[in-house]
């Protein structure tokens, strides 16, 4: 029980996050045209009536009164059409969508959470119950219109008609399975997803908690028009789990059992007149569902073909590749098959390296998802701030479909958020005017572009404002205490890096979305976590851009094993800028003893990792060792080390939890990986290394 | 990879089987002379020859990290954790690989003795105001011997 019902929990969560995303980007898209189109309606509706549906079949009350009061709402524009609606009730429209969604997406948070939901919905349901009036307001037969609807929205069935539907299907539960009026819920769902036309009984399954006992005693009826749906209806329900019996059959009369509970829709069927009203609405509901089915099909389609993996096995997937991957090597390249020749063996073992390096592949391919993701939150993210800034912005999206490791999706969702809100709070120009009188398109431009360069992908967000102004980064840095040397030895591309030190803002007023001085150094730190680098340009009048440079997957590194003393360390190749040998005579000293180094006519410092980390039998003297120029961000130093052994691809593998204590991130140890002896091998993280040596010296 | 497990023989040695009481197995090494137990609940394993990788710029006792089938593992040097001198690595030098609260670590000890059943609640606290931090209870066996217990917990505390 416990176990399905989680189940059903991350189905839902999954479902309805989905869903409430769709209907962002719908709303962004809507708002840009200003007007809903019909479809837009109905995909609303629709989305609302499956989280109306499934909330409540998960008891989650709150989530299903707004859903249920949105629904309530739009199938009154559904019915009156969209055009009923003029301007200023529209944009109200879209606040409040916007509005509910963003509460929506609160309380499902909370359920992901396990926190209480808000019980105190009358506020809300007030005011899209007051826009409903508003919008219906205008039509004189509002009262009557709004009761045919309320029992609609209730429930999607027409009452049972034995003339309408004479073939029916009579399921009844296992006994004690529980919750018979979800798991009957269930069954209407899946038929529906059949693009089936039924009526049930008792039809109050997904809000009336008590007709879970009125199947446990007289079964769940399904009816049909014809005999062929309710062979498709059988097949659907054969699949469908803790089913103990059904039986299917022709209706002649309605049978005498049920006639009790019916009486509340009896009359409707009965009194023709009044029927008129309440028939038209369901009729309405249910033949536009059936077409915008139809409409949805190629949508459907497309949705078969993906399944959602819990991140947690495919992480579990990776790990058991990585192993296969060095086993393979530590097989085939066994110390006891040395000095013989063994062709089919080798044969064998080529064969198998190919096919380990596909499913290192696919493997990998598995965990690589688009961004367009977090892009599209970006849309949201600019039209709340053109409201409430008063700002003419657009952004315009490049290059979506880039796929990154699901990991780093996650991760710079929020760093992409600040850099956006950063680009339009001090990068567009307040006053449009001043965008005028600099000849530029009065609507500012926001262009959020990512693109693949091999290893690397590169997300950037360039704006067309103002630009930044150079010299007041420095004076405000100068006032910060930020500066380590003299102004004027400071270059363009160092200034712009102050901008992502601690406690940096330019504006000096705080606003609802930056200047809280926390900003761009959180941008770089959450950046640096996964592997970027993030880097400023700008030139000022013409505007600013952001890029971040991230590695496709945090998995695998291309890295460079190099040896000292018995310790064997990968340094990533995309720190490397070169390595050479050098002699005693290169090296020059600083009056407290710091060597450099002379490379391309500038001079670097020289680390050694044999004295850094205390290695024993480590080369002292430079001339038996190799210097290994390398650059992370914005360091460039060299570091000495024994040998270089050669390149590998390798499966990076994070530090057992346990020595976090120790900080081992800032001795520069960014991971290890297992190499195909089974011995270790530690991952370097060139800045660190560096900051480390700082601090040692 | 010389990677091999050393058989405890499980035995009750000379314990009575109380019927009261309520019994645990502990294993029991020894480190510096001092005969030591610790519950065989935190207990995966028992390796020894193992590759340790050292790590730099951490603690000494911390010896480095393990590559078991794939796991990395940190290695603790118990003598060096308690202060006590080093000593080299001999054929009986074990690493016992711990799972405490899911956080593994692997101890390394000078040797193995036994698997033993004992009444928990003859234990009794170390009576030492200025104790060893990662010792906490201890037993005296039927021998005249003391065994104290090692507070895993301790150990991996943060």
């Amino acid at each position: 029980m416990d176990a399905s019902m989680e189940g059903l929990l991350e189905t839902y969560l999954f479902e309805t996050n989905s869903l409430l995303d769709g209907l962002d980007e719908l709303l962004i898209n809507a708002e840009k045209i200003g007007d809903f189109s019909e479809d837009d309606v109905n995909e609303i509706f629709r989305s609302m009536h499956t989280i109306k549906g499934s909330s409540a079949m998960l008891e989650f009350n709150f989530l299903m009164e707004i859903a249920h009061h949105i629904e309530d709402l739009f199938f009154y524009i559904r019915e009156n059409g969209i055009d009923s609606l003029d301007q200023a009730h529209k944009s109200e429209l879209f606040n409040l969508m916007f509005k509910s969604t963003d509460k929506l997406r609160s309380e499902i948070e909370k359920v992901e959470n396990n926190e209480p939901l808000e019980t105190n919905i009358d506020s809300f349901v007030a005011e899209i119950n007051g826009l409903l009036d508003k919008i219906s307001g205008k039509v004189s037969d509002s009262p009557e219109d709004k009761a045919p609807e309320k029992a609609s929205a209730g429930t999607e069935s027409v009452p049972l008609n034995p003339d309408d539907a004479p073939h029916y299907i009579h399921v009844f539960f296992e006994d004690g399975c529980g919750m018979e009026n979800l798991r009957a819920f269930m069954i209407v769902n899946a038929l529906q997803e059949r693009e089936l036309e039924f009526i049930y009984y008792p039809n109050d399954i997904d809000s009336n908690p008590d007709s879970a006992e009125k199947i446990i005693e007289q079964g769940f009826y399904l009816g049909f028009r014809t005999a062929d749906a309710r062979e498709q209806a059988v097949r659907a329900i054969d699949q469908a789990q803790n089913i103990r019996s059904y039986e299917t059959g022709e209706r002649v009369e309605e049978p005498a059992e049920p006639e009790p509970e019916q009486q509340p829709a009896s009359p409707a069927e009965t009194a023709p007149a009044a029927a008129n009203t309440a028939a038209a609405a369901p009729k309405a509901k249910s033949e536009a569902p059936a077409a915008k089915k139809k409409e949805a099909a190629p949508h459907g389609a497309v949705k078969q073909d993906l399944i959602s993996v819990n991140l947690s096995k495919l992480d579990a997937l990776m790990a058991l590749v990585g192993e296969i991957v060095i086993t393979e090597s530590m097989v085939t390249s066994s110390p006891d098959l040395q000095g013989l020749s063994l062709d089919n063996f080798n044969k064998s073992a080529r064969q198998l390296r190919k096919l380990t390096d596909d499913l290192q592949d696919i493997s990998m391919s598995l965990r690589m998802v688009s961004v367009s993701g977090v892009f599209q939150k970006m849309n949201r993210i600019v039209r709340d701030m053109k409201q409430n800034l008063n700002r003419d912005v657009r952004l315009t999206i490049i290059g979506e479909n880039t796929e990154v490791d699901k990991t780093i999706v996650d991760s710079i969702g929020d760093p992409l958020m600040h850099i956006v809100r950063n680009a339009i709070d001090h990068g567009i120009e307040e006053n449009v005017q001043d965008r005028i009188a600099a000849g530029k398109d009065p609507q500012g431009e926001v262009i959020l572009s990512a693109a693949h360069t091999g290893s690397e992908v590169i997300i950037s967000v360039e704006d067309d404002g103002r630009g930044m102004d150079t010299d007041a980064i420095l004076a405000k840095a100068a006032r910060n205490g930020l500066l380590t040397k003299p102004e004027s030895d400071y270059s363009q591309k160092e200034i712009l890096s102050l901008l992502m030190m601690p406690g940096f803002s330019t504006n000096t007023e705080v606003t609802e979305y930056s200047g809280r001085g926390v900003g761009l150094d959180v941008v770089k730190k959450n950046v640096e976590a996964v592997g970027g680098i993030v880097s400023i340009t700008s030139e000022l009048g013409k505007g600013s851009c952001t890029t971040l440079k991230i590695p496709l997957t945090l998995a695998i590194a291309d890295g460079m094993e190099i040896s000292v003393g018995k310790s064997i360390f990968t340094i990533p190749i995309s720190n490397i800028r070169q390595s050479f040998k050098a002699t005693e005579e290169d090296i020059i000293l600083d009056p407290s003893g710091h060597e450099m180094v002379r490379c391309m006519d500038e001079f670097y410092p020289v680390v050694r990792i044999g004295e850094l980390y205390n290695i024993p039998d480590s080369c002292t003297k430079i001339n038996d060792g190799i210097l290994m120029w390398v650059e992370a961000s914005d360091k460039s130093y060299c570091l000495f080390v024994d040998k270089l052994i050669g390149e590998h691809q390798v499966v990076v593998k994070p530090l057992p939890p346990y020595l976090q204590q120790f900080h081992i991130k800032d001795s520069g140890i960014s991971g290890c990986s297992i190499l195909g002896d089974g011995n270790i091998t530690i991952i370097l993280d060139v800045a660190h290394v560096y900051a480390a040596a700082q601090g040692i010296y | 990879m010389a990677e091999s497990t050393i058989d405890i023989t499980e035995n009750a040695l000379g314990e009575k089987n109380p019927t009261a009481g309520n019994i645990q197995r502990f294993l029991t090494f020894v480190s510096d002379n001092i005969n030591f137990g610790v519950s065989t609940d935190y207990i995966i394993e028992i390796i020894s020859n193992h590759m340790i990788c050292p790590l730099p710029m951490v603690p000494d006792y911390i010896k480095g990290i393990i590559n078991l089938r794939g796991q990395t593992i940190p290695i603790i040097d118990i003598r060096l954790r308690m202060g006590k001198m080093p000593q080299e690595y001999i054929d009986t030098t074990c690493i016992i690989i711990l799972d405490v609260n899911d956080i593994s670590v692997g101890i390394v000890v000078d040797s193995v003795t036994q698997v033993q059943d004992i009444d928990v609640d003859k234990i009794s606290p170390i009576p030492l105001e200025n104790r060893q931090e990662l010792t906490s209870s201890m037993i005296a066996r039927e021998d005249g011997s003391v065994i104290l217990f090692l507070d895993c917990e301790e150990l991996v505390r943060q």
